[in-house]
């Protein structure tokens, strides 16, 4: 029996043998993206339970292979393990290709936390998942104050739109998942529609140094990315629950997270948010409510090759205005800025009332990409967006339920990128952009604000990345935009002709059709073209492991947005009556910066510095008072001026022990117009100091006080004036201008994590904000002429990560 | 037999290629009949004029009419137009036509009107939401008693609107001012001055006429 049973192995064996195996396989391992030989990269056949290791060359040989399949399982220091197999008829060769800078080339996730800067050369900060996860009950606006020299303008607490370097609404690009965000972004109370608990990490870009997103930013470019895909098969989620005292508000957002090995993964998230009435120190803030649904969903296939991916997100804020902002005529405006608190006060509710905003936001993408060997990567996306906004006012009559003002946007984008990374000492990139805008404003009984227009984008880029050596980088980049602006848009024949429009467009005036009255209106056909060129150069340099400095210059060019072309119109929260002019020109702005930055292992500096140069600054200057049965208004015109900001960020955390930190962020900015007037809504000098205990061993518990010191805004225009108070017969003064003085506030927090299984973790944070609830008016709140800013306010939040 | 087997990769590469390329054309598809599906839930057509718009909350003439109660051809009227509303250039003009006549006993009746859409403001005013409306009055520099009248219209809290008033004209003759404001959603109003007082709401009229003579 065993002979026989040796006998017929070794008639097998020797059949085989005889027939088929002597073939060779001459193998060839490469790196993918550069075409580079890899070398003691490890090759085991499976078959043959046998390793052996490429050569220098990144060649190996495998002799007397037999006909049929073979498995090789090619791993090597830092790549991605490739199985492969071939089909063994004859001898044979393969090249196989290994990706060896999966890490430079930013494609996969090593860990689920690794944050990869955007720039080379720019004013970047990042903001990890931590951090923006203590905000997820507020929203991005406040998420980013984080960041040095980063501030916000707010209309209230919950309208917070974030401000980089004293510039703020269209001279910052918000990047939503690579879609820039088209939301109306021109308006001070418009905020960006997005929900911070989706981000999963935001950089924070200072000036105009990031041309692949677009040439007009310049105040700064905010990047928000949802979670990294991680290639393993995996199930994963987050929730987050917390509530509030001051509005008596809760919130619930929960991400979950699946992805498999072959690269297929979908993730969902969604959260809700309620607040009531929002507390001063010493009364409610009636009305001012807020309410916010979102969802998102993203899902796709990735490998290191190809990929492509869908995202679709989705959100509805409905937010309340302090009843007291909504105001009559200048004079009711004097009486409750000199009563110095607001005139409605009425009890807690969650109700929200008129005035209000009520806006949704859809926002889907597609992209593909393909990655070429010895060459880069393709990308192409399609996102479409629609913004619908309506701001309910106090009216009368049957149009009290109904919108003043009804904005609906959509925006389609077409992108193509091309990122040649073969060589990582010299990379390259470059694209193409269209885009198609329609925003459509229904009659709502009162004159549109923004008219009814079409827009068409064309944008082309080339940037370009040099590593001199290894302390030396280099980059640059050139823009070209075209803008068409179209515009259908009634004008008051009494505005036209004061404006000037009736000598300098007469062109442009649309006649009526036969049959057709317009009355006291003409219809206008403005169609306005703008070229713009912007352009960066940077420069990094290493001094040693422990210092670097960069250097930037950017030129970025701007377009006049709808609001400034277009606006026409009495503004009730100011009570004031908004003229745009026809006649703007695009602003140009040279930015200079420089940052400096020392790392050790107790001691972190960063100091940003800039200087910008703003020709054709637009911005909204007081001209006069229109009289009207209602009293007087103030008359805001668009004006263009030579503008000049600089300033100094700084940022410092410094190691006392293991267990003690001191964070100091402080930010110090000047702005002036041509006539070194001070501009208007320039930030305050402003530091915060932060001390921060942590003990990894009682649970990673960690405390923070934090003080947050802003100071009176001394230099700003004087834009006061007197008026009549038709009641008494005497002339007061109107003071819009006077900012209100400094305050400091104190805030604490303080965070646990207790691990609940191997995969599973409860973290429970409790923060106090304004501990001693201080009363403080903030000048770039445009509210503070009616109420106090928020009292303490106690917030609860648990994570469960699982 | 190298480039063989090149060959064959080459095909297996655009064999592969096409499977995702498929898959790509098919989400794209998905995604264009997806925003297809979004842009047709937009209500209405943009394309074309726009619809003109209507102001129908604009007050453009503002009526106070004084009639001598025992002579109805003794009527002062203080007016206020403003054709192109609040937010036009026009600033309003304002008339005053007549003059008191020295211890004579006047009544008072508002008039509000939109000439832009020719539209009767009065009635939204009295009839529809006098409970959402309050009419305060200021004099100065004339001898007038100032009430409100006994039919004029009462709110539901019991305060009087001040539509219908009633002017007492003394027996001394002067030159000097009157306010008239309309004040829309008022937290408190208070008419026991007759002249009235609010707290909280804006003015959807705040008027003065300068140069009311008694003679």
């Amino acid at each position: 029996m065993k002979h026989f049973l040796m006998g017929l192995m070794l008639f097998v064996f020797g059949y085989h043998h005889a027939q088929n195996c002597n073939f060779t396989l001459l193998g060839e391992v490469k790196d993918f993206h550069d075409g580079a030989a890899i070398t003691a990269a490890n090759i085991y056949i499976k078959q043959l339970d046998r390793y052996i290791i490429s050569d220098l060359d990144g060649k190996f040989k495998l002799e007397e292979l037999c006909k049929g399949e073979i498995t090789l399982v090619i791993s090597h220091i830092g790549c991605e393990t490739k199985t492969i197999t071939i089909d063994i008829s004859g001898d044979t060769f393969k090249s196989i290709d290994l990706e060896h800078h999966i890490e430079e080339l930013n494609e996969v996730a090593v860990t689920g936390n690794r944050v990869v800067k955007i720039t080379k050369t720019a004013q970047e900060t990042l903001l990890k998942t931590e951090t923006i996860e203590q905000y997820s009950h507020l929203s991005l606006g406040d998420a980013l104050k984080e960041v040095s020299g980063v501030s916000s303008i707010n209309t209230g607490n919950s309208i917070v739109k974030p401000m980089i370097n004293g510039l703020h609404s269209s001279r910052l690009l918000i990047l939503n998942n690579n879609v820039r965000l088209q939301d109306q972004e021109w308006g001070i109370e418009h905020a960006p529609n997005i929900d911070i608990n989706s981000a999963d990490q935001i950089s924070v870009i200072k000036g105009a140094g990031a041309l692949i997103y677009g040439g007009d930013a310049i105040g700064g470019v905010i990047v928000i990315k949802p979670r990294k895909i991680i290639r393993k098969d995996s199930l994963y989620g987050k929730t987050i629950l917390g509530g509030q005292t001051n509005g008596r508000g809760y919130h619930i957002s929960s991400s979950l997270n699946k992805s498999f090995q072959s690269g297929w993964f979908a993730n969902v998230q969604a959260s809700l948010k309620q607040n009531g009435d929002f507390e001063a120190p010493d009364y409610n803030l009636t009305n001012t409510g807020v309410q916010s649904q979102s969802f998102s969903i993203h899902t796709g296939k990735r490998l290191f090759e190809s990929g492509f991916e869908l995202y679709y997100s989705y959100i509805d804020n409905e937010i309340g205005i302090l009843r007291s902002s909504h105001i009559g005529n200048v004079n009711n405006l004097i009486e409750i800025i000199n009563s110095g608190q607001p005139p409605i006060i009425r009890g807690f509710s969650y109700d929200i009332d008129n005035p209000r905003q009520e806006v949704t936001h859809h926002l889907l993408k597609a992209t593909y990409f393909k990655r070429f060997k010895n060459f880069g990567k393709v990308n192409l996306q399609y996102d479409y967006q629609k913004n619908n906004r309506l701001e309910f006012d106090i009216r009368r009559g049957e149009l009290r339920n109904e919108a003043a003002l009804d904005l609906e946007l959509q925006t389609h984008t077409l992108l193509a990128d091309v990122n040649l990374d073969s060589n990582l000492n010299k990379k390259m990139n470059f694209g193409v952009l269209l885009r198609y805008q329609d925003n459509f404003a229904p009659n709502t009984g009162v004159r549109r604000l923004i008219p009814n227009y079409e827009k068409y984008d064309f944008g082309t880029y080339i940037t370009s990345e040099w590593r001199i050596n290894d302390n030396l980088l280099i980059d640059a980049g050139l823009r070209y935009d075209f803008n068409r602006v179209d515009a259908l848009k009634f004008y008051r024949i009494t505005r036209w002709n004061e404006r000037g429009y009736n000598e300098d467009f007469a062109d442009i005036i649309v006649p009526p059709a036969e049959g057709e009255d317009f009355g006291t209106d003409l219809l206008a056909n403005p169609v306005f073209d703008f070229h713009n060129i912007s352009a960066s150069i940077g420069v990094k340099y290493d001094l040693n492991s422990k210092n670097y400095i960069i250097a930037n210059y950017s030129l970025a060019s701007r377009p006049p947005n709808p609001a400034e072309l277009f606006s026409d119109g009495l503004h009730h929260s100011a009570a004031r009556i908004e003229l745009g002019d026809l006649r703007l020109d695009p602003e140009i702005a040279n930015r200079l910066s420089m940052t400096y930055v020392y790392t050790d292992t107790n001691f972190n500096l960063n100091v940003d510095t800039f200087y910008n140069t703003i020709n054709d600054y637009m911005y909204l200057r007081p001209t006069g008072v229109q009289q009207s049965n209602r009293g007087a208004f103030p008359v805001w015109e668009y004006e263009q001026t030579n503008a000049r900001l600089f300033g100094v960020d700084l940022t410092l955390s410094y190691d006392f022990t293991d267990q003690f930190n001191w964070l100091n962020k402080t930010a110090f900015i000047k702005g002036y117009d041509s006539r070194d007037l001070p501009l208007i809504d320039i930030p305050a000098f402003s530091t915060f100091n932060k001390i921060t205990y942590t003990n990894e061993n009682w649970y990673n518990f960690s405390a923070s006080l934090q003080s947050e010191w802003v100071f009176e805004q001394n230099e700003f225009p004087d834009f006061n004036f007197e008026t009549n108070n038709p009641s008494t017969g005497e002339f007061v003064l109107l003071d819009i201008s006077t900012p209100p003085p400094a305050y400091h506030l104190f805030h604490f927090y303080s965070e646990s994590t207790f691990a609940l299984s191997e995969r599973t973790s409860l973290s429970i944070a409790l923060g106090i904000n304004n501990l001693f609830d201080t009363s403080y008016r903030n000048y770039l709140n445009r509210l503070r002429f009616f109420a106090d800013d928020l009292g303490r306010n106690i917030t609860l939040q648990l994570k469960l990560n699982y | 037999m190298n480039t063989n087997k090149s060959n064959f990769k080459t095909m297996k590469t655009i064999f592969l290629n096409i499977n995702a390329m498929k898959t790509t054309k098919f989400l794209l598809g998905a995604v264009l009949c997806f925003s297809l599906f979004l842009t047709s839930c937009s209500d209405d057509d943009d394309g074309g004029t726009p619809e003109q718009p209507n102001e129908e909350e604009v007050i453009t003439d503002v009526t106070l009419t004084l009639t001598n109660i025992t002579d109805t051809n003794d009527v002062v009227e203080l007016k206020s137009v403003d054709p192109d509303g609040e937010d036009g250039p026009t600033a309003p003009t304002i008339t005053i036509t007549g003059n008191f006549t020295a211890g004579a006993t006047y009544t008072g009746v508002m008039d509000l009107f939109n000439s832009i859409e020719m539209e009767d403001i009065t009635e939204e005013v009295t009839v529809t939401e006098p409970d959402e409306h309050f009419f305060t009055y200021a004099i100065s520099g004339l001898d007038i008693s100032f009430s409100r009248s006994a039919n004029d219209i009462v709110r539901m809290d019991g305060n009087k609107l001040g539509f219908e008033t009633t002017w007492v004209v003394a027996n001394n003759p002067g030159t000097g001012n009157i306010t008239v404001q309309l004040w829309h959603e008022s937290e408190t109003v208070d008419d026991s001055n007759e002249l009235g007082t609010q707290t909280g709401g804006e003015p959807d009229v705040d008027l003065t006429f300068t140069g009311v003579t008694i003679q």
